[in-house]
């Protein structure tokens, strides 16, 4: 699986999102599809949720008052060594965000195997799509290595936010927005440019 | 790879036996604490209904707290206003006695020109004949119902302006009143004193005994004790804001976290259609009830009380339509004259015009409105609906009655949802 990704292709992409320009130095490819590397405490105990609202990316533009009213609707879960987070295949409600601890992110091959693909840490996001899209499956399992905690989105709540707070909404939409289609990019920039399309020839110097 | 998150069936065995445990005490604290039931659903579904209210407040910058002591303070304007109307139509102590003077020779007159009666009201046509022995026990009860006591005899006789020996023809209510009598002595003359003039002793059949009463104290304490709990309810269920919802989801194991996430959702969803479709439906038939009475001939003030009672029992499917009928044409009967916009209907023809009016409103019902207004909302099998809504009536009284319904709609999509979900999860 990692070998299907290209630093080289996606560099320019990330460099254009260059708050993810840090990614760049990663071992792990994959790594890029779910944020920044934590670069802080985010996940100790006894901070309050909106101020590590305050490090997700998703939640940047948000207002103080802002995020303590989400802070409101969002559950907060936490699970023990090796419990699934999600499971390939089940439909998707919730995405989430790691509060703790350190979540891996699995994909089951035809034949039952599963392969990591990378593991993720504070305050990364994951399964976005079940948050904005109806009939979502998950197309990976989450599985949590160590005791992790993490504040989940369920659909249902992101919907009364719409109704209720659209401007909210809307923003934490628009982001949403942005970063799947930036990781629609990398994955169609690493599937269909290869090295070729090298970094000193494409990048503005 | 074997899922991580599997059982032991000892685990699974433990916390069956725990789970039914649970499941034993709750229904036991459900059936011991159901007086409290009724207050709690009512005042939850009102706060239901209020929720988007203080939320468009709230949206709108004003603070969480003001928005629900304005919403407060509008239900109490809203109830004065209500009991005010509700008193201004409720006739005064001698109002109601004409209006059962009124009624019970209305009543009996029109039973007698229905079976065909004479003046001995043992001998009538081919219906009197046949169902006789039914129909004339139901009649007796009415006119007991009906009569007066001694001592509102005695209260309505001084209370008319030409005195209680007028002569015949000058005082309608009196001749009435005259008739009535003649009706009680003929039907039932063991029960009768000697009268003579109209203001002789009334019937004794009116002096039935009353079975003993709670006093009004104890009744209205009893109320308050339960009831007390309802605005705090309200209160607390408007104040909330996800808190209760986030407490269920924390005590849902993780692998039962998305599908109750998504299970809350369906019963948030179909309760809102429901409470939402259910309003608007019964608004619509009290309006149209209220005005096609209204055009018929049943003056305003009444058209509107009806209207507002057939829109309110609309709750429970069948019975506003039934209440706008029971309505009309009790006013039909009772009219001394009416004062229709349309010209062909008349004192003789108004019960039947009365009928066509209910029949329209019901017609529009389930033509338009339901599929309008109830189009997404759960629906429910008419059997469903009649046992429901007398058990709900056996256990709860009337509270029960209007209960009913809204309540069936939360279990049915809980256990709906419930499955389906989790069977999408591969869990059943």
């Amino acid at each position: 699986m990692k070998e299907k990704f290209h630093i080289t292709g996606i560099k320019k992409i990330l460099l254009t999102w260059h708050k993810h320009a840090d990614l760049l130095e990663t071992l792990n490819p994959a790594r890029v599809l779910y944020g920044p590397l934590p670069k802080s405490a985010a996940g100790e105990k006894g901070q309050g949720l909106v101020d590590f609202f305050k490090q997700v990316s998703l939640f940047e533009d948000l207002t103080q008052g802002e995020l303590r009213r989400l802070a409101r609707i969002l559950h907060e879960r936490t699970y023990r060594d090796g419990e699934y987070i999600y499971e390939e295949g089940k439909p998707g409600t919730a995405m989430y965000i790691v509060r703790g601890g350190i979540v891996e992110i699995v994909r089951r091959r035809r034949n039952g195997e599963e392969v990591p693909l990378v593991t993720l840490e504070p305050p990364a996001t994951l399964e976005e799509l079940a948050v904005v899209g109806a009939d979502v499956v998950h197309w990976t399992s989450a599985l949590a290595r160590g005791p992790v905690s993490l504040v989940a989105i369920g659909r249902p709540d992101l919907d009364a936010l719409g109704r209720n707070f659209p401007l909210l909404a809307n923003k934490i939409l628009k982001k949403l927005a942005h970063i799947i289609a930036m990781r629609l990019q990398i994955v169609f920039e690493a599937e269909y440019f290869d090295e070729e399309r090298s970094l000193n020839s494409d990048l503005p110097q | 790879m074997t899922s991580r998150n599997d059982f032991s069936p000892a685990g699974m065995f433990y916390k069956s036996v725990m789970a039914a445990a649970g499941a034993i005490i709750a229904a036991y604290l459900l059936w011991k604490l159901r007086s409290l039931i009724v207050p709690i659903v009512v005042s939850s579904l009102i706060a239901y209904i209020c929720h988007p209210l203080v939320i468009h407040l709230e949206r709108h910058r004003v603070p969480r707290g003001l928005a629900i002591w304005l919403l407060l303070v509008m239900f109490v304007l809203a109830a004065l206003f209500v009991a005010n109307r509700v008193r201004s139509i409720m006739p005064s102590e001698i109002g109601a006695l004409e209006f059962r003077i009124r009624a019970m020779y209305k009543i009996n007159e029109g039973y007698k020109n229905l079976m065909g009666l004479d003046q001995s009201l043992t001998r009538g046509n081919w219906i009197y004949r046949l169902a006789h022995g039914e129909l004339n026990p139901i009649a007796d009860r009415t006119n007991r119902l009906l009569a007066l006591t001694p001592e509102e005899h005695t209260q309505f006789l001084a209370s008319r302006p030409h005195g209680p020996e007028a002569p015949a023809g000058s005082d309608h209510l009196l001749d009435y009143l005259r008739v009535n009598l003649q009706t009680l002595r003929v039907r039932e003359p063991a029960a009768l004193p000697e009268t003579g003039a109209v203001s002789a002793a009334p019937p004794a059949v009116a002096q039935t005994p009353t079975p003993a009463l709670k006093t009004p104290i104890a009744t209205l304490g009893h109320i308050l004790s339960t009831w007390i709990i309802a605005p705090v309810i309200f209160l607390f269920l408007l104040r909330d804001t996800g808190e209760i919802k986030r407490g269920l989801l924390r005590v849902v194991p993780n692998r039962l976290f998305e599908p109750a996430l998504a299970v809350l959702a369906d019963i948030d969803r179909a309760l809102g259609d429901y409470m939402r479709g259910i309003f608007l439906e019964c608004a619509l038939l009290g309006l149209t009830v209220m005005l096609l009475l209204a055009i018929v001939g049943v003056p305003p003030r009444w058209a509107i009380a009806i209207g507002i009672f057939a829109g309110a029992t609309n709750v429970i499917p069948y019975l506003g339509s039934a209440v706008a009928l029971m309505g009309g044409l009790a006013y039909a009967l009772l009219a001394e004259e009416i004062h229709p916009l349309l010209p062909l209907v008349n004192t003789e023809n108004v019960a039947i015009w009365v009928i066509a009016a209910v029949g329209l409103a019901e017609l529009l019902k389930s033509v338009f409105y339901e599929p309008l207004v109830l189009g997404g909302a759960v629906k429910l099998h008419p059997l469903v609906v009649v046992i429901g809504v007398v058990s709900g009536g056996i256990l709860f009284d009337l509270a029960g009655v209007l209960l009913a319904i809204p309540m069936i709609t939360v279990f049915k999509v809980f256990f709906s949802s419930t499955v389906r979900q989790l069977k999408a999860y591969g869990l059943i």
